[in-house]
């Protein structure tokens, strides 16, 4: 196809290199160092999208970051889609295949659309509040339709097929932009040998060099620009990073850069590579030379295609060498303006008419123009575009001197592109980032960073700097201090030298006055994205909102994937002169990261996928992974589940695992449990003061569970300590609860009692532990070691001895969580498989059985051993437990909870307590958290009196098994409860002892 | 017969087993599930584990002269300061921690080696042996720095990360004890726990600078 708007020659794409690309269905071609939208407009597209409230057509109107209508999709299949692509920003590849993300149902005609109207009269500024809220339940059916027509783009349905990444960098300089103030900077910071990061949001470095008109060193300056980049390329401590946006400014330095390495090259990243990788750089010294924004002009039907920025009207010919229509009117409030005129000019298309809004403009520039023969309308404006779907003429009135009055009829030039220029604002966003608010300046006539925050400064247009010598001044400048903050010297750099035309003073004025006042005039476009016209922004303040940041979330000017780049400070200004004030009064609502959208493949970077979240693996992992185990999270561990045999159900499998435990053997990995080396002449003291029960007499050899309370008193891990010496014990958690009970203890040993000599250390990954519980494991163990005197009488119940098993030395203990006969074996965790191994070898003439954390937890339930975190949840002491025992109050130093405890609430007698429920029906298994009432007839809301927190078939009693609280269980014991569901069932349940079996605890003792 | 000791102060033990036994290192399935991307020649990221190292925490006050002196003593090495190691031939020992250090030492010596320990130290001082905890993963390469940067926010550069400089930080979601032996040439001690975890983080970053499991040819280490 013909590109009808590409020139003959001029522009840094290559000709030689042709590609083909696709959009809204549509087969069009364009050259290599296109853009999306450089190569649309080559093509003549006008159309881009419609806007969202009133359906009206929209163009492209600018070149870069600060497009608000060129919103693509893109993606040539379902899994590579990626919405809110500017198409300004997008660099061409062939077979690129984008998507308008606006104007449903179609671009041509749409619901919307055309008397665009539909809707508008609906959509008053503060719609979101006036309309849509209420009723509340309408908001889904509103939100789903505003969405669709908002053009948001779309997430797509299957997962991305590319790979992102994260990788963090550490720089004594990070230079973010690298127009002419961002290149001098680096150039002169990376000469000094510091370490150098410039980054740039293009494919090409250059900024604005790459289609400026003025000169550098007698040369064209893109002739500098390339230059500058060949030396910083070959400087080991610099780092270019070209398609890279730095989004987010965080404190201490921190910046990301979302950096697009493969979207040039295709749908998809070549293998092996990332598509894009998010940089975490830490930076000594951070250089702004983020360059400006010009600001359109505010006129009647500015949002007419055809209606663009000077600058991107001068962008598009001379970087791009396309021509984005045939005849022109451009209207300026400053000689930036003019650039556009003459570029259109030169590329041989007409310029209808240069309208100045100033009384009389001096400089170079208006000389150029006069002698160029351009028709040039001083002290005019385009007070309103005439057009449907592209602008056909456009019309010029005078104005006064002030620019706020009209002070001649109109007149109508016809055209078909009007180029508009109120000057530019420079690009504050990262500095506002970390807290830092701009301050408005009026020569500048544009806010600029405010006090730094930051070890940061800034160079260039974000500093108001404009002109191409002042700019390569300042980033010298700022280059070498940069490179002096971060400790380097940087030597005087001779400035290169420039020549640009003389410019005049630019007038201050935003919005263009019409014969109509603003309420009765065709709309004038603020912010395109969220179509806020300048009639709303009056209407807003009318309506009270005073404060800029409420004129923002009323109108939701600036609340687009724009940020509001184009429209803010126009918006800004249109509130101030509204409200009499000045715009330096008013202020300006500040911008928060991202600069421009990210992807969220960036942002997760290799966090996906088997890689989202560590699998903590103990040293017989493979052995349950062989053997068929599913695995159950507890924390970030893979614990055994169950050990399904084919055929079985869930209970089947539990019910034969129980069975063959309590009849036989059963093997438990319990590697996960945490265990806490303890050394120190003052362990023994420690332990007494981080658990409730005693321990100043506990032998050598001897084991004792405990229970672990914070200042609170409410129970939070308990375990089993062991004595290993004298001064040496071993402390047992729960397996989730491990690293927060080492922190606890670091905590009070640090903060509290430091003048105790003790060390924790976790040996929790060190021991392999297996549990080898039932009635024959005593039988098991002896056939694996001849040196631990197994005999019941020398090696009793909470003993533990030190030995060999399996040839591999062993610390025994002889502890129970299921009350069984029952050892935990600990190897060093390298030999764990093998003594795993050994203990089957063995174990199979007893028909040694794995069992996984569902049948531990129903033997434990049988016994009623509590499990802190299921049967406590932070609001339960060991009162509240039955665990009373488990406290001994008359310890000579306090203890960590002793006073909680005591506290008046803690001591009522109606606590919800845990007590044992037996369902009436033994078959009935209740659902965990089910809530009990005393009158299940009562009426909703009922009066509930605690809940269940562990319920269990047991195969060994025949009978549902449950534990849970009641509110003064403890005095309950054989009441009646009811548990209604949620099914309508109401099941009856009687309040009994936790000890389901074995009450005397006659098993463990054998 | 492995040696067991128990006095009344503290209960240590030689862990080593029978012959016969098999050990398996916390990566043992771990490098047999994973495939290299490039050959030697090609590689840029090498990846190996140095499995089964011997390995004792020490604890204790560094401002106390008869603890700094009584670990130099027995192990011929000088207790390293902060974030930096000391090493011989078979011994390396790096600094945790302001009262912690860790010593790698050939496994079969670790128990001999804590006794020494415990005979020349006095006082407050801890000595564990988790041999069977941790694991190293080294990671060499011209791009070994490059996975790194990927993995850990700390900064690897010749001057903030120079060849015998430690430092335990995050890696990715879970954590290394990251020591530069060389300038190409990496140690990470991780958690056993975690190690399958960290070698399949490691493994999938280096894949774009082409992996090679295993040493480097030149590396007769």
């Amino acid at each position: 196809m013909r590109q009808t708007n590409r020139l003959s020659d001029g522009g840094r794409i290559d000709r030689s290199k042709p590609m083909t690309f696709s959009f809204n269905g549509n087969q069009y071609s364009g050259y290599e160092g296109d853009t999306l939208s450089s190569a649309l407009i080559a093509n003549g597209v006008n159309v881009i999208g419609r806007s969202f409230k009133y359906g009206r057509p929209r163009g492209i109107v600018a070149a870069g970051a600060d497009e608000p209508n060129a919103i693509v999709q893109l993606g040539a299949t379902e899994a590579t889609q990626v919405p809110n692509v500017r198409a300004t920003q997008q660099p061409l590849f062939d077979g690129l295949v984008s998507q308008p993300t606006s104007g449903w149902p179609s671009l041509k005609f749409d619901l919307l659309g055309f008397s665009g109207q539909l809707f508008g009269r609906a959509l008053p500024p503060g719609f979101y509040y006036k309309t849509f809220m209420f009723p509340q339940a309408a908001w889904k059916f509103y939100e789903k339709h505003i969405r669709k027509a908002a053009g948001l783009g779309r997430s797509p349905t299957e997962p991305d097929v590319d790979e992102y990444d994260h990788l963090n960098q550490h720089t004594d300089v990070l230079i973010v932009g690298a127009g002419p103030a961002g290149l001098s900077a680096a150039l002169t910071a990376a000469r000094s040998g510091a370490h150098v990061i410039l980054a740039d949001e293009q494919a090409e470095m250059g900024g604005s060099l790459l289609s400026s008109r003025s000169r550098i060193n007698g040369a064209e300056a893109s002739q500098w620009v390339a230059d500058t980049l060949q030396e910083l390329a070959g400087m080991d401590n610099v780092l270019l990073l070209p398609n890279a946006t730095v989004n987010g400014y965080h404190d201490h330095n921190f910046l990301t850069i979302h950096e697009r390495r493969t979207d040039h090259l295709g749908d998809r990243a070549p293998e092996n590579q990332t598509r894009q990788r998010m940089h975490r750089v830490r930076a000594d010294w951070v250089v702004l030379a983020t360059g400006a924004h010009e600001r359109p002009l505010v006129y009647a039907n500015n949002d007419l295609p055809g209606c663009m920025l000077a600058s991107a009207v001068s962008t598009y010919i001379r970087r791009y060498a396309v021509i984005p229509g045939h005849s022109l009117v451009a209207m300026t409030t400053n000689d930036a303006g003019y650039q556009a005129a003459f570029d259109w000019q030169d590329a041989g298309r007409n310029v209808v008419a240069l309208v100045d809004t100033r009384q009389a403009p001096t400089g170079d520039c208006v000389e150029e123009a006069r002698r160029r023969g351009i028709r040039l309308l001083i002290g005019h404006a385009v007070i309103e575009a005439k057009g449907s779907t592209r602008v056909s003429a456009a019309r010029v009135a005078p104005l006064s001197e002030d620019g706020q009055h009209l002070t001649g009829p109109a007149e109508k030039l016809a055209c078909d592109t009007i180029a508009s220029s109120g000057g530019w604002s420079p690009a504050v966003h990262l500095s506002c980032h970390t807290g830092g608010r701009p301050v408005w300046n009026d020569e500048v006539i544009g806010f600029v960073p405010g006090e730094s925050l930051q070890r940061q400064s800034i160079a260039g247009a974000i500093a108001g700097t404009f002109d191409l010598a002042g700019c390569l001044e300042q980033g010298t400048q700022q280059g070498a201090e940069a490179a002096r903050q971060a400790g380097y010297e940087a030597k005087p750099a001779s400035l290169p030298t420039v020549e640009e035309p003389a410019t005049g003073n630019a007038m201050a004025l935003f919005c263009i006055p019409h014969e109509q006042r603003i309420s009765r005039a065709p709309k004038q476009f603020v912010d395109f994205q969220n179509d806020v016209t300048a009639a709303a922004i009056e209407l807003a303040t009318r309506e009270g909102f005073e404060s800029i940041e409420h004129v923002k979330r009323y109108t939701a000017l600036g609340f687009g994937t724009d940020q509001g780049k184009l429209g803010n400070i126009n918006g800004m200004a249109i509130a101030a002169k509204s409200m009499n004030k000045t715009i330096a009064e008013t202020g300006t609502t500040i911008f928060r990261p991202n600069y421009t959208p990210v992807t969220f493949g960036a942002i997760a970077g290799r966090h996906c996928d088997d890689l989202f979240d560590p699998e903590r693996h103990t040293a017989m992992h493979d052995w349950h992974v062989r053997h068929g185990a599913l695995f159950e999270n507890v924390g970030q561990w893979k614990r055994p589940w169950y050990y399904p045999k084919p055929g079985e159900t869930m209970q089947q499998s539990l019910d034969r695992e129980c069975l063959a435990t309590r009849n036989g053997v059963g093997i438990l990995d319990a590697s996960t449990l945490g265990k806490i080396d303890i050394q120190g002449k003052d362990a023994r003291e420690f332990i007494g003061r981080v658990y409730t029960n005693a321990w100043a007499k506990l032998a050598v050899g001897k084991c004792r569970y405990g229970l672990m309370c914070g200042e609170d008193g409410m129970v939070f891990d308990d375990g089993v300590t062991s004595c290993l010496g004298e001064e040496h014990f071993l402390m047992t958690t729960t397996t989730g609860g491990a690293a927060h009970v080492l922190e606890w203890l670091e905590l009070y040993h640090q903060t509290e009692w430091p003048e105790l000599e003790v060390y924790m250390n976790t040996v929790t990954d060190h021991w392999a532990t297996m549990t080898i519980a039932g009635p024959d494991s005593r039988k098991l163990l002896a056939e694996l070691t001849d040196d631990i005197d197994l005999d019941k009488e020398s090696f009793k119940f909470m003993d533990w001895r030190q030995g060999t098993v399996a040839d591999v030395p062993a610390r025994v203990f002889r502890i129970s969580f299921t009350g069984e006969l029952s050892y935990e074996i600990n190897v060093p965790a390298n030999y764990g498989l093998d003594v795993w191994e050994a203990l089957f070898e063995k174990g199979e003439r007893y028909n040694l059985t794995p069992y996984g954390t569902e049948t531990m937890h129903i033997l434990r339930a049988e016994k009623g051993f509590i499990i802190a975190g299921q049967d406590t949840d932070g609001s339960m002491h060991p009162y509240d437990l039955g665990l009373d025992w488990a406290v001994k109050e008359d310890k000579p130093y306090s203890f960590i909870g002793k006073r909680g405890m005591k506290r008046e609430d803690c001591l009522r007698q109606d606590r919800k307590q845990l007590v044992g429920l037996k369902t009436k029906d033994p078959s009935i298994v209740l659902p965990e958290g089910a809530q009990a009432v005393d009158d299940p007839k009562q009426p909703v809301p009922m009066t509930m009196l605690g809940h269940v927190t562990s319920s269990y078939y047991s195969a060994n009693l025949g009978r549902s098994i449950a534990m849970g609280v009641i509110r003064g269980g403890h005095q309950r014991s054989g009441e009646t409860v009811y548990y209604p569901l949620s099914d309508g069932r109401v099941v009856e349940a009687e309040i009994t002892s936790t000890l389901f079996l074995d009450p005397k605890g006659e098993r463990q003792n054998v | 017969m492995s040696e067991l000791q128990t006095d009344t102060r503290v209960s240590i033990m030689n862990q080593m087993p029978e012959a016969g036994v098999t050990a398996r290192s916390a990566l043992y399935f771990s490098q047999a599930a994973t495939q290299p991307v490039f050959g030697p020649g090609q590689a840029q990221v090498f990846l190996w584990e140095d499995a089964l190292r011997g390995q004792l925490v020490i604890r204790g006050d560094a401002g106390n002269t008869d603890f700094a002196k009584g670990v130099s003593s027995a192990l011929d090495l000088a207790l390293p300061g902060q974030l930096s190691s000391s090493v011989s031939a078979t011994m390396a020992l790096l600094w945790i921690a302001p009262d912690e250090w860790l010593l790698l030492c050939d496994l079969e010596q670790a128990f001999a080696i804590e006794t020494r320990l415990r005979d020349a130290l006095t006082g407050h001082y801890a000595v564990i042996n988790v041999s069977g905890g941790q694991t190293q993963i080294r990671l060499a390469g011209s791009a070994a720095a490059s996975v790194l940067q990927k993995s850990m926010p700390y900064a690897v550069s010749d001057a903030h990360f120079p060849v015998g400089k430690v430092v335990t930080t995050a890696l990715s979601k879970t954590q290394a004890t990251v020591r530069r032996i060389d300038s190409t040439d990496w140690e990470l001690t991780v958690r056993r726990s975690f190690a399958d975890y960290a070698w399949r983080w490691l493994t999938d970053a280096s894949r774009e600078y082409g992996l090679h499991l295993g040493q480097p040819e030149h590396n007769e280490n």
